[in-house]
């Protein structure tokens, strides 16, 4: 990560810290709900660009972790939200890990995609019928939480204290998947999406990998949606649609799929356009749609990538010259 | 109940038929240009308000809805004659995974433009007097519906006679199947390439034109439509006609019989066979053109 | 003996490739596949590294069936494999390409001490990288150049280097000096040579360069039309008058 990268990270951390403090509860709420975003388009990040998988239909593992919190919180059962949020991820991790291991087995690609939606699709059916589930409408008016931490207590029915508490927490998962994912796991996967063949011949047992990849990528995805919910307050069938699962694909690929940080400026940029543009329907998806068309037309890997280019252009001048220079004392040394 | 059921056959029928309209232009943009067109359930969607504007709620003769199904199928068409030279040619030589954004892109930007255009209002349509009414042939059914069905036929057989017996055909599919050799051979794949979108397009339209009368226009329009297409395109074999058509009746039908054997959970019959499908048999029926 | 291939098959749909392949490589023995193009060397060799399934025959390592088993399993075993088109992770830089075959090569012996969820490479491993990457004449300034940004004969050492990071008992190597310049040949011929001598890996190799063939072959094996219609030493072969007929007389022409 160079020095640029860093300052523009630290950054950002600032500005959503600083929130609070500078704008009205109207942007607040739009913050809160960016940072579950951000997270979510993480997840969906973690499976393209490092697993080399598309998942349409990544809203339902969202949606489980959503619906499990939205469960406890509205009815009550007693339980330690941070429970609730642990219980809320392992069920997100272990319906992706269902998911993978029925998927995964025969289809890739086109197909993939396809059969993640359906599943998607599925879901918001089955709880389209679920009275418990609420049905069409959801589950409105939660009621935010009290979460009892070891010391103190996080009484979110404070705006503020619930905005910092999605902060910390949404942080948290961001720096437990960036040493993931510049781990052993991530150089795993990456060489794996990059030459699958070659992993195999390496001895990479690929399949696992793609289902392990799942698993986790399901399970920070239900983290996100489990923070979502004492935030917004409400969950519906439109949290697992096929929509909500398009935003992260959208907001990867806008910002960059090939880095790390690319959903952040993706899911930036549209819940900026979404948000100046919400009074004129249509506007936005107009907007936003030419912003990747133009992407994918001139810069396909997305505003980062164009802004990378620059840095390693550089670096690949000073390969080549390097080459050069080794290889020029090699003939010699065989001459 | 003999007749409840076959009423829901023939239901089903209809409902394979209108996806087939439908789904016969998506699979044929993947077929040539091996791109899943996210944006096809909208230009049907398109299709549909163009026509619904020449004709309002209710066309006045048959010939003067078919005359909107026409002008729509044109201008559909020619949206994507625009977005081949705009966008697809230019990502030819691209990772499909581009082709696949772009799709996406020129979705969004369709729905988006729909919306400022169309606005957001419910529109009820009704079949022209010709079509409108019910006969009997056994059980009750609507001259459309069977309007809808004789559509589906006709479009069926010209897309199977035009692209296996022509000329113009045969050329489409050598161009799907080997681009760079047939471009040794002279034939000039670019601009086939964009005859083919342009039919592909052109059918989106026409079947939005034609299946307007089927129910309320709506800008979800698109999206119940589409998915269901792809369910056909998958499951018949990315880029078989053959396999879409026969696909779209089979979940057709099973759309159908899920309201009378599962009244109370609607459209799991549909995403269960899918799933079902694809895990038995990934490449699809006809795995024709689905390198 | 370390490998023992018995009567393979393949046939892609109706065109039979091979046609009943039987033949061995004892341990330590480098043994070359030569044949002209279309006689069945690429899809021999996809079959015994796992790459494709045989519709007939068998596979032995070691006198333990590994007919049906997959690829990277195969890999665990001791299976080595370069690319004709030399294969390494392009968007990787040089040391993290090594870093994954060794992390690979050691968590498939369950060996690796660190686990899934670590950050750093261990200290190990990095010792293991390092000392292969000099092994192999990359010099530290070189360590961070990605992978796609190399010289066709960096990759295929790269290549080597991750090949051989898994310890292979047994390499697999498909035309391992084509498009090749005459520098980076001689150094990958000096490579193998080496290897030959200081380790006991045994080598399977096609190759359509006469020179190396000869420089570091034991046995050969000729292959037309997915039949074997030599095999021996490189001298008893080259004197074979059906070989002669299908080479037209013109590489083993060489000395």
């Amino acid at each position: 990560m160079n020095r640029l990268a860093l300052f523009a990270v630290a950054g950002l951390f600032v500005a959503f810290a600083a929130a609070p403090l500078v704008v009205n509860s109207g942007l607040l709420f739009i913050a809160g709900i960016v940072l579950t975003e951000i997270l979510f388009a993480l997840s969906w990040n973690m499976l393209f660009s490092y697993a080399g998988l598309a998942s349409f239909g990544h809203a339902v593992f969202f949606g489980v972790g959503a619906y499990t919190a939205a469960i406890f919180l509205k009815y009550d059962y007693g339980l330690n939200f941070m429970l609730v949020i642990g219980l809320g991820t392992f069920l997100g991790g272990a319906a992706a890990f269902v998911v993978a291991m029925i998927v995964l087995r025969r289809t890739s690609g086109v197909t993939l995609a396809i059969l993640t939606l359906a599943l998607s699709q599925l879901m918001v059916t089955v709880i389209g019928y679920s009275g418990y589930l609420g049905r069409d409408d959801g589950i409105p008016s939660i009621p935010r939480p009290v979460v009892q931490l070891v010391v103190f207590a996080v009484d979110m029915r404070d705006q503020i204290q619930a905005y910092y508490f999605i902060l910390i927490m949404t942080v948290l998962a961001i720096v437990l998947m960036w040493l993931l994912l510049n781990g052993y796991l991530g150089r795993r996967m990456k060489a794996m999406r990059l030459d699958p063949e070659r992993a195999a011949f390496l001895g990479v047992d690929v399949w696992r990998l793609r289902v392990f990849a799942f698993t986790i990528s399901g399970g920070f995805a239900a983290f996100a949606g489990c923070l979502m919910v004492p935030w917004a307050q409400i969950v519906t069938p439109a949290t697992v649609s096929w929509l909500h699962s398009a935003q992260p694909m959208l907001a990867t690929l806008l910002g960059g799929a090939a880095s790390f940080w690319g959903p952040f400026v993706g899911v930036i940029v549209m819940s900026a356009v979404g948000y100046l543009t919400r009074t004129y329907a249509g506007l936005s998806e107009l907007l936003i749609g030419t912003c990747l068309l133009i992407v994918v037309l001139l810069a396909p890997q997305g505003i980062l990538g164009l802004l990378r280019r620059r840095i390693v252009d550089e670096q690949m001048v000073e390969d080549v010259a390097e080459h050069i220079v080794d290889s020029a004392r090699t003939e010699k040394e065989i001459a | 109940m003999t007749s409840l059921f076959l009423f829901s056959i023939a239901n089903g029928l209809v409902m394979g038929m209108a996806i087939f309209l439908v789904a016969s232009g998506l699979t044929l943009a993947f077929g040539i240009l091996k791109i899943f067109n996210f944006a096809h359930g909208t230009f049907f969607m398109i299709g549909a308000y163009v026509a619904y504007n020449l004709t309002g709620e209710e066309p006045s003769s048959f010939l003067i809805f078919l005359g909107a199904a026409l002008v729509a199928t044109i201008a559909v068409g020619a949206m994507g004659v625009a977005s081949d030279l705009v966008v697809f040619r230019r990502l030819a030589g691209v990772p499909a995974e581009y082709t696949l954004i772009a799709a996406f892109a020129i979705m969004l930007i369709a729905t988006g433009g729909a919306r400022i255009a169309f606005g957001q209002d419910m529109h009820a349509i009704y079949p022209p007097g010709a079509l409108g009414g019910m006969i009997d042939v056994g059980i009750p059914i609507s001259v459309y519906s069977l309007f809808v069905i004789f559509a589906g036929l006709l479009t069926f057989f010209g897309l199977e006679v035009g692209l296996n017996r022509l000329w113009f055909g045969k050329i489409i599919q050598a161009v799907a199947r080997d681009p760079w050799m047939s471009e040794m051979t002279g034939l000039r794949v670019r601009r086939i390439k964009l005859a083919s979108v342009a039919l592909s397009f052109a059918l989106a339209g026409l079947s939005g034109g034609l299946l307007v009368a089927n129910q309320s226009l709506t800008l979800d329009l698109g999206h119940s439509y589409l998915l269901l297409a792809f369910c056909a395109v998958i499951v018949g074999g990315l880029g078989s006609v053959r396999g879409a058509f026969f696909a779209s009746i089979l979940f057709g039908l099973a759309d159908s019989l899920n309201y009378v054997l599962l009244p109370t959970m609607p459209g799991v019959v549909v995403y269960a066979l899918l799933i079902t499908l694809v895990l038995v048999r990934p490449e699809g029926f006809y795995p024709e053109l689905a390198r | 003996m370390i490998l023992e291939a018995k009567g393979i098959e393949k046939s892609y749909g109706d065109l039979k490739v091979l046609h009943g392949i039987n033949f061995t490589v004892a341990d330590n023995e480098t043994f070359a596949i030569i044949g002209p193009n279309g006689a069945g060397k690429t899809t021999l060799f996809k079959v015994l590294t796992g790459e494709s399934v045989a519709n007939a025959g068998r596979v032995l390592v070691r006198g333990k069936d590994v007919t049906g088993m997959p690829d990277f399993r195969r890999a665990r075993m001791g299976f080595g494999r370069t690319f004709q088109v030399a294969r390494v992770f392009s968007e990787m830089d040089v040391y993290t390409n090594v870093t994954v075959a060794i992390e690979a090569y050691l968590s498939g012996q369950d060996r690796l001490s660190s686990p899934w969820w670590a950050w750093a490479p261990t200290a190990e491993v990095r010792r293991e990288v390092e000392e292969l990457l000099s092994r192999f004449g990359f010099a530290r300034s070189r360590w961070r150049s990605e992978a796609q940004y190399l010289s066709h004969g960096d990759r295929k050492r790269l290549e080597f280097c991750i090949t051989l990071a898994t310890r292979p008992r047994i390499l697999f190597l498909d035309e391992p000096t084509a498009g090749m310049s005459p520098p980076d040949r001689k150094e990958i011929t000096r490579l193998l040579r080496t290897l030959k001598k200081e380790t006991d890996v045994a080598i399977v190799m096609t190759e359509h360069d006469m020179d190396i063939i000869f420089e570091l072959a034991d046995r050969l094996m000729v292959l037309n039309y997915g039949e074997i219609i030599a095999s021996g030493t490189p001298d008893e072969v080259r004197s074979n008058p059906r070989v002669r007929d299908v080479y037209l007389g013109q590489e083993m022409s060489h000395a």
